[in-house]
């Protein structure tokens, strides 16, 4: 008696376990997401995406995208730029009537067009994809994952992510052994130096380099820094980001702006250790699939010294 | 009509008795800022043996370089500020209340979109073009408006300003050019080096222009109406005025950017002590600003330690504060 009802119970509890287990593929389109959460009745056909992080990840997957923001996309996006993609509106501003003549079935916006969200949501399903800067990865990841779910592409997205954790896993390694680094983004003719959380903070937190500094503060545009302060914080590595050249501007390159006699001085530049960053995928894209990937690949490759 | 004059609270002497301490402070302003900064420079690292090298360095290619810059800037700034206030014949206008500023901003980014590569020397020549048209404009309509209120006057040039600068930011925001400008603009001494601020000795050139025709420019400011009765040019005059603002501002704002409110406080405070006879007021200005330039931008490089507050932001808060204080001191008199 007492087998058959422990039996009995056992196959309750696997019955029980069963049933949300079946919601849940029932609700395969319920999409939690930065501002909330919203349930899709089928998979989205026609998205509209204005955060690049997800188009570059959309990419990735071979997922369809019907419209895009006008940008300034990198070359390994630059199919974007053609008018096979109907253009709505800028990285920070929807076209209204655009998307209303589009009648997209989801709409993606994250980081510059997060603001927008109320606006378009009014005009169609929309979901927030805005990464946490605290922790860069594990919520760019989050995102993948998200994206991966809602288009059915689970294995192509596993399958990258593994490769991604591998590159990741080498940086590390080497990073340990690299000594201390400084990530700095000039523009016009200035420069700001940025700390670990900040919006670059990844280098230090996921691709593993020692800070060289550890007073910088938070805060999304940097500190502005002198090259007295590049000096005497004389880093190992110094990792740079070409503001202007993101935007397609070759005027003052950060090279030339760097260097000098002061920055000339520091172990990075006598040993040739100043790495500088693809400005479009840090500055512009950050969180997509194959920029993270490229980025960790160029780091370990600058590591390594090849 | 002479310029609006402002009464001075004190006496004359007791003014004057303040300008000569402030501008005693300037040379320790000066001396102070070759010695603050990230690295140690000081007396006893130039001396001692093993850190003389690397403090005299710093010393050579970073802060004297700067130091220079920050007393070549002010002293542009605020001598093309009194100009435009002879000019305008009003005490509160200056480049950055007269669309000349936002002008030569525009310049800028007619550059970094249409040309981004010329050289930073051509590219101060395109925006002290446009600061010259732009402030050309403000007097233009100054002209046109019948019954100048002492306010009404800065208000239109704000206003202009505000006009030019939106169609700046219309097309800078088309080009994803926002930051890069936003940098550009904003008054920052901390990338000054040797070989990157020499083209501010154009202004310093063209202060000593402005200390020749000084006694012009005080007549000027007496109408064009007196100016002519006494056989000057008028428009000469004013040309030259504009030529001089107008390059002051654009070498300014390409090397370090926009240094707000400095033209219109130094003019009226030593305007206070002194008057407005410029020959003899001219060089007080000069060294008044270029203290004030100093004293701010060491304060930015001490408040943040060891990272920097730019010098547009530091003088916008002290400088505002003290334009209101002007301007309702004013105003009490007026109304």
């Amino acid at each position: 008696m007492i087998n058959r009802r422990k039996l009995l119970n056992a196959a309750l509890g696997v019955a029980a376990m069963l049933v949300p287990l079946q919601a849940a593929s029932a609700e395969e389109f319920r999409i939690e997401h930065t501002k909330g959460e919203i349930v899709l009745p089928e998979r989205p056909k026609k998205v509209v995406v204005f955060d690049l992080a997800t188009i570059d990840t959309l990419d990735a997957l071979g997922v369809d995208i019907a419209g895009v923001p006008k940008a300034r996309f990198p070359a390994y996006l630059s199919k974007y730029n053609g008018e096979d993609y109907a253009k709505v509106g800028s990285l920070f501003e929807p076209d209204l009537e655009a998307l209303n003549a589009l009648q997209p079935d989801l709409i993606i916006v994250g980081g510059r067009s997060s603001a927008k969200y109320d606006q378009v949501a009014a005009l169609a399903p929309t979901i927030d994809l805005t990464v946490d800067q605290k922790d860069f990865v594990g919520s760019a990841k989050k995102n993948i994952d998200t994206l991966a779910r809602l288009f059915g592409k689970e294995s192509e997205a596993a399958e990258k992510l593994a490769a991604l954790d591998a590159t990741v896993a080498g940086t590390r390694e080497a990073a340990a052994k690299a000594g201390k680094g400084l990530i700095v983004l000039t523009t016009g003719g200035k420069m700001s130096a940025y700390g670990p959380g900040s919006r670059f903070g990844v280098l230090y937190s996921d691709y593993g380099i020692t800070p060289a500094r550890e007073d910088l503060k938070t805060s999304n545009h940097g500190h502005a820094a002198s090259f007295e302060l590049i000096l005497e914080t004389n880093p190992d590595w110094l990792f740079v980001i070409d503001r202007d050249a993101a935007v397609g501007r070759e005027g003052q390159s950060a090279a030339q702006y760097l260097d000098n006699e002061l920055v000339a001085q520091t172990t990075a530049w006598k040993n040739g250790q100043v790495v500088y960053l693809d400005p479009a995928r840090w500055y512009l894209i950050g969180a997509g699939l194959q920029a993270m990937q490229l980025n960790a690949d160029q780091i370990a490759k600058a590591l390594r010294k090849e | 009509m002479n310029p609006t004059q402002i009464t001075p609270a004190h006496s004359p002497a007791t003014e004057r008795v303040w300008l000569l301490a402030a501008v005693a402070v300037v040379p320790i302003l000066a001396a102070a800022s070759l010695f603050v900064g990230v690295s140690n420079v000081s007396i006893e690292t130039l001396l001692s043996d093993d850190t003389s090298a690397r403090a005299a360095q710093v010393l050579m290619i970073s802060r004297v370089p700067r130091t220079l810059a920050l007393i070549l800037a002010g002293a542009g700034i605020a001598v093309s500020g009194t100009i435009m206030q002879m000019l305008a014949r009003n005490r509160f206008v200056e480049p950055s209340t007269a669309g000349t500023v936002e002008s030569a901003s525009l310049g800028i980014l007619a550059v970094m979109l249409l040309a981004p590569d010329l050289p930073v020397f051509a590219r101060m020549i395109v925006a002290a073009l446009f600061a010259f048209l732009g402030t050309a404009l403000f007097l233009a309509i100054l002209r046109q408006i019948p019954l100048r209120s002492v306010l009404v006057v800065p208000l239109v040039g704000i206003m202009l300003g505000g006009v030019i600068s939106a169609v700046t930011t219309f097309f800078a925001y088309r080009h994803d050019m926002m930051q890069s400008l936003g940098a550009w603009t904003m008054g920052d001494f901390s990338g000054v080096l040797q070989g990157r601020y020499e083209l501010l000795w154009i202004s310093f050139a063209l202060t000593l222009v402005a200390y020749v025709a000084a006694g012009r420019f005080t007549v000027a400011g007496m109408g064009e109406a007196f100016a002519t009765n006494v056989g000057l040019n008028y428009r000469r005059i004013v040309a030259l005025g504009l030529v001089i603002v107008s390059m002051v501002t654009a070498t300014v704002v390409a090397t370090v950017g926009m240094v707000p409110f400095l033209g219109l406080i130094v003019p009226n405070v030593v305007s206070l002590a002194m008057g407005d006879n410029l020959r003899r007021t001219l060089p007080w200005i000069a060294i008044v600003g270029a203290g004030f330039v100093l004293a701010c931008d060491i304060v930015g490089r001490v408040v943040l330690y060891p990272y920097e507050v730019p010098i547009g932001a530091v003088t916008g808060i002290i400088g505002s504060a003290l334009f209101l204080h002007l301007l309702l001191r004013k105003n009490a008199r007026v109304g």
